[in-house]
């Protein structure tokens, strides 16, 4: 048995009734009161989320799950596939799987997978992603004097960021994928 | 935001910038409006010997040492109210100190930051609902006094917090813990002040709990899984008179002394502040202290003496008539995750420049 203290995004928990993926967690200390920690997670058999809080040193029932770098190869109708750098296997998700991540991907960048009995149960982006700067209107005079200090501009995966006025196209900027923002020119 | 130093991620992404352009106008607002209503701003110290006895909140140690080297153990304060309460005790009657505060053992980023900013204030005389409508009126000094873009521009959807968009400029809710029982989950908590049936009571509903669950703990469980995060969604609420046995450094309501004079406020689902109508008798204030201390041993805590220069201030207290009894009333308020709300902000990290987190991460 493990501890509340090895809750994290993408851990697989069981619970009497199903096995659940951790997508969300936070630590609350209510008011004044003990420790605890707040987890939504989505169950592996149905998809459907709920919430469940647990007292921070309970025991929690977590299943082993094995992580694995992919590598992301191209995406054919609502199907992304990566290819398993261990095993050189190749794995299909569907887009409703990847959610929101999806924008991120770009061929050939690593990505943890989860894995638990060999089906995908979480997916972990590098924290900075490296994308070449395909479109960047040019910066206006005035600009900068009406607060107007960011512009979008477009990556090569199709990604849409603001970014300060002076990137260029054909640049390389780093976005943030926690924040989904521009970071830094890389 | 890993793998870059703090300075670097405020200078080149004028999001954060503006989140702490704003933060620091916050404080300067904080500041304006307290003084506004003759509020006094005082100081007190932040290393103390006789740290709260709060069983579940752990103060930072540090030890001090005198020139020849002689160590003295101190705690970081977990909050100023001790100090405060004495000060109230000297003959001030409006009270406000902004500073910092630590508790160890809690998350970094989220809606915790080992070292935070905290607001209290205090009134003496002074009543709870004194306290909540001075806590509206400085949101709204704030939110008014802030540059539109800001503040949501005019259409007012002032605060956020994740998806939620609040609206301060509605009217605010007050609502007592037993109506929010029964309103969210339609259970009246007057049945359920004693551990046994709340034991039963949290069973019925799925939650696991085991014979170490202290009251409190299980009274949380149920109240974070199914009650906290539908607070304050549309507009603030108060949510006031706490179970006795949660009463920490308040007063019993007079009409009901199963219930205590404790408020907290939520906005979007967040917990903004904790205030009491203090408890101002000597006897029954170092009885509780001792009994927390007590806790605090048993789950195996570091302990220390129960602060008795508190004990002896508010001994000092002196009824204003034969029947009155000494009136106080105050709250602390984190100052940081009201920046949230503010701006828009993710999390605590967002707001507060070198958090713990981005200090780990350099």
């Amino acid at each position: 048995m493990a501890s509340t203290s090895d809750v994290r995004k993408g851990v697989v928990i069981r619970q009497p009734n199903d096995l659940f993926v951790v997508v969300e967690f936070q630590h609350v200390n209510p008011g004044k009161g003990a420790a605890f920690v707040r987890t939504r997670m989505k169950s592996l058999g149905s998809g459907k989320v709920v919430e469940v809080t647990y007292k921070t040193s309970e025991t929690v029932d977590i299943v082993q799950v094995d992580f694995h770098t992919m590598q992301f190869l191209y995406k054919t109708g609502d199907k992304y596939a990566f290819m398993n750098m261990e095993s050189y296997e190749q794995i299909e998700m569907d887009a409703d799987f990847i959610g929101d991540d999806a924008k991120y991907l770009k061929e050939g960048i690593d990505v943890v997978v989860g894995l638990y009995e060999d089906r995908p149960v979480s997916v972990q982006l590098p924290t900075k992603i490296k994308y070449k700067v395909v479109e960047a209107p040019p910066a206006v005079r005035g600009d900068s004097a009406t607060g107007n200090v960011t512009k979008e501009i477009t990556l090569d995966n199709g990604l849409k960021v603001q970014a300060p006025i002076f990137i260029k196209e054909g640049e390389e900027v780093l976005v943030n994928t926690e924040t989904g923002e521009y970071s830094a020119r890389a | 935001m890993k793998s870059m130093s703090n300075w670097s991620e405020l200078k080149n992404n004028p999001r954060l910038k503006n989140i702490y352009d704003t933060r620091i106008k916050i404080l300067r607002l904080i500041r304006e409006f307290f003084w506004s209503l003759d509020f006094v701003e005082i100081d007190t110290p932040i290393a103390v010997r006789f740290a709260s006895q709060e069983p579940h909140l752990n103060p930072l140690p540090i030890t001090i040492h005198d020139p020849n080297g002689q160590g003295e153990r101190f705690y970081l304060r977990t909050s100023p109210e001790y100090a405060l309460k004495k000060l109230l005790a000297v003959g001030y009657e409006k009270i406000f100190e902004i500073g910092k505060c630590f508790r160890d053992f809690e998350s970094f980023g989220g809606t915790h930051n080992t070292e935070f900013t905290m607001l209290e204030w205090y009134r003496a005389p002074g009543k709870y609902q004194d306290i909540m409508d001075d806590t509206k009126n400085l949101f709204k000094y704030v939110a008014s006094r802030l540059p539109a873009p800001i503040r949501g521009g005019t259409e007012g959807g002032v605060l956020r917090y994740k998806d939620k968009k609040i609206n301060i400029f509605k009217k605010w809710e007050r609502l007592s813990m037993k109506e929010v029982w029964q309103k969210f989950i339609n259970v009246n908590l007057d049945d359920y002040l004693e551990i046994k049936p709340l034991k039963k009571l949290a069973n019925d509903r799925g939650c696991t709990i085991d014979d170490n669950y202290e009251y409190e703990d299980i009274f949380y469980k149920i109240f974070l899984n199914e009650i906290e995060p539908k607070l304050g969604l549309e507009r603030p609420v108060f949510v006031y008179d706490y179970p006795a046995s949660m009463a920490s450094l308040s007063r019993l309501c007079e009409r009901d002394h199963r219930y205590a004079e404790r408020f907290e406020l939520y906005i979007g689902g967040l917990e903004l502040a904790n205030a009491f109508g203090e408890l101002t008798d000597a006897a029954e204030q170092k009885e509780r202290l001792g009994k927390d201390r007590e806790l605090r041993q048993k789950l195996g805590k570091e302990v220390w003496p129960v602060d008795g220069d508190f004990i002896a201030a508010l001994a000092s207290l002196r009824p204003a008539s034969a029947e009155a009894i000494a009136r106080q009333a105050g709250i602390a308020l984190g100052v940081d995750r009201m920046v949230v709300l503010f701006t828009g902000a993710k999390d605590l990290n967002e707001v507060i420049f070198g958090s713990i987190s981005d200090q780990l991460s350099n």
